[in-house]
């Protein structure tokens, strides 16, 4: 049943302008990093093929633009998303700060079919600059935030010394499984309103 | 693959098929000598650019940013863009064209759409001209510059002061006014005079410090591009001193931009579409105006902007004339020139055009090829009648085409992925094939 559909999973990048979401798409899925990024207008696509449980799927990864101006353009980017991933820079207040609006403006624009249980996936990155001193927002803080907002799984990355990106992006691509079946049980003619496919809560990640 | 079988416009023009297209490099534009070819009796053939050692050994892509495949690039630094030599010959008919007392502007456009040549400081001014920087009057000119580069001044006292600057002035004056209260024995401390808006805690929405931290977030995302913009070249991005000093130009001028144009201020790309005007003029071998290529750099970006503003600005995405609406351009030409193609990029394959020609089309294709590729795609942009953005979506579409058996045998992922990394291509070649898709844009 879930298996009839693509095996193609489809994961969108969130974030503040300059938060790295190039360079953790870049690290994961080349395994390279590099400043010399230029900022991302648009979106950028990437693949790459991933094994969970025995399954092959391609993950697809679309990295988007970080100012706001491209948030109306979202939609076409956002839409038939599986999962969603939430980037800000544990340096930047103000990065961690937007994450709440990056995520109702997803929500919104991609308009999923139970968007309370969307998958989403935070990741506070650079947390390589200046040894951690220059940091301004806590572990502790961050997973506040995500707990408080249906128990999001929370990572801390570097993606330019590569730390923890692997197992961030494992955790996406299960999270991303996970709301494949659920949607086949929203398909059109489920009369269903008694909740029989709520079973599914994303509450984080088992790996 | 959707092999033909539309009903009405089946066929594809035979030119389409005609293996040219895959084949590699044909002849440059028009009928000029093959680039290779020695540069004959032409000034000074050896100083392409100007002598400024430092800022200039430009080393351009990194080896690794495109790996050549198809086309004959000049890959050295002598190279130069797209056929510095080959167009030797040009360098004379552009220079008894902007000779003349008035330039002939249509005769201009004719030859900027062969290329300009790189040599001889040529392009620094076809552009300024073709943006209507320069009036076609040469007579004009030291006037125009000097009042063009004055009133830039103006906007640096006037827009890029901090707000300490603004209050300190304010108090300055309220002090004065005081003073003269003061003649009239009111005693009341000049202090007390500072409005309450202009406190730095004020959120006052007109006080000058709310509208500083606004601009300041503005401030730094136009830091953080400029610092971003081709990190492969050393004009731009090198630990030199001139690398530095470029960049700060950079920066002025997107803020100045963003300050006067509050309802579009800066947007990320800018910058990008800001690079090569500026590397052209500060380029200029005629050392009194590289100095001053901040200014035209200013100017000339407002005039090209000006043709493309309503595709930066986000309320008019949705509109009859924001970036969908060019992007919806884009497609129905490529649905006029070549029908099989466009059903099975967007029907079969489903690739919405957006997800590859925003950034084509907003950023005038400067990211799509090597940056001395991009100059010469912009001679033709800047210098053809039709305009910039008929000529732009021309040229998109062009390199739809281009690629287009590649396309006819990839799906979603193969093809999204190859537009979004355009493959190396002789600019010539593209260009040629843009101008066969000449007619009324489709509406």
């Amino acid at each position: 049943m879930a298996t009839r559909r693509r095996m193609l999973l489809k994961v969108i990048i969130l974030g503040d302008s300059g938060v790295g979401k190039t360079s953790l798409m870049n690290q994961y899925v080349n395994n390279r990093f590099s400043n010399q990024y230029k900022a991302t207008i648009g979106a950028d696509f990437l693949t790459k093929e991933v094994q969970i449980d025995d399954r092959l799927f391609t993950l697809q990864i679309w990295d988007t633009a970080g100012q706001e101006r491209f948030q109306s353009l979202g939609v076409a980017f956002y839409r038939g998303a599986d999962c969603c991933v939430l980037v800000y820079d544990v340096n930047v207040t103000k990065s961690f700060e937007r994450l709440n609006n990056w995520r109702e403006e997803f929500l919104i624009q991609a308009s999923p079919s139970d968007p309370e249980n969307f998958p989403f996936v935070v990741l506070g990155n650079k947390i390589d600059v200046d040894g951690g001193n220059s940091r301004t927002v806590s572990e502790k803080k961050a997973k506040a935030w995500c707990a408080s907002k249906g128990n999001i799984p929370y990572f801390e990355t570097s993606a330019k010394e590569g730390f923890n990106v692997e197992a961030a992006f494992e955790c996406i691509a299960r999270n991303a499984v996970k709301n494949e079946p659920e949607e086949d049980m929203y398909l059109p003619d489920t009369i269903d309103v008694g909740g029989a496919g709520r079973q599914q809560r994303s509450s984080g990640c088992e790996c | 693959m959707a092999d033909g079988a539309t009903p009405r416009r089946k066929s594809v023009p035979d030119w389409l098929n005609n293996p040219i297209w895959s084949a590699p490099p044909p002849s440059p534009r028009h009928s000029s000598p093959p680039r290779t070819a020695p540069s004959p009796p032409q000034p000074p053939p050896s100083p392409v650019l100007p002598p400024q050692p430092p800022r200039d050994p430009t080393p351009i892509p990194p080896p690794n940013a495109r790996r050549d495949g198809d086309a004959s690039d000049d890959e050295d630094d002598e190279g130069k863009g797209a056929g510095a030599p080959s167009r030797s010959h040009l360098v004379a008919e552009f220079k008894v064209t902007l000779d003349r007392k008035v330039v002939d502007l249509a005769e201009l456009r004719r030859l900027a759409c062969q290329g300009v040549p790189d040599a001889a400081g040529i392009r620094p001014i076809v552009w300024k001209l073709l943006l209507g920087y320069l009036p076609t009057d040469r007579a004009l000119w030291p006037y125009e510059l000097e009042k063009k580069r004055s009133q830039y001044c103006a906007f640096q006292d006037e827009l890029l002061v901090n707000p300490s600057e603004v209050t300190r002035r304010m108090e300055e004056m309220s002090v004065s006014k005081r003073e003269e209260h003061n003649a009239e024995g009111t005693g009341v401390l000049p202090r007390a005079e500072i409005v309450r808006d202009e406190h730095p805690l004020s959120l006052g929405k007109t006080s000058v410090w709310n509208q500083y931290f606004q601009e300041s977030e503005i401030v730094e995302q136009i830091d953080r591009d400029v610092k971003r913009t081709h990190p492969e070249m050393q004009f731009f991005n090198g630990d030199s001193s001139d690398s530095l000093s470029n960049q700060e130009s950079l920066k002025r001028i997107l803020t100045i931009f963003a300050k006067l144009n509050p309802g579009i201020r800066y947007v990320q790309g800018m910058n990008e579409v800001l690079a090569p005007l500026y590397y052209v003029f500060k380029n200029d071998p005629d050392q009194s105006h590289a100095a001053l290529a901040e200014p035209d750099a200013f100017f000339c970006f407002v005039e090209l902007l000006s043709g493309f503003r309503d595709n930066f600005c986000k309320q008019l995405d949705n509109s009859v004339v924001g970036i969908r609406s060019t992007i919806a351009t884009l497609s129905q030409l490529l649905r006029r020139h070549d029908e099989e193609l466009w059903r099975h990029l967007e029907v079969v394959t489903k690739v919405n055009p957006q997800f590859y020609a925003f950034r084509w089309i907003t950023l005038l294709l400067t990211q799509e090829f090597k940056f001395r590729d991009c100059l010469s795609l912009w001679d033709t942009l800047l210098g053809d009648p039709e305009g910039p953005q008929a000529t732009l979506l021309r040229i998109c579409c062009a390199m739809l085409i281009l690629v287009r058996r590649r396309l006819l045998a990839g799906d979603f992922t193969a093809n999204l992925k190859l537009l979004q990394n355009y493959p190396p291509t002789n600019i010539d070649h593209l260009l040629h094939i843009a101008n066969k898709l000449r007619g009324p844009l489709p509406f």
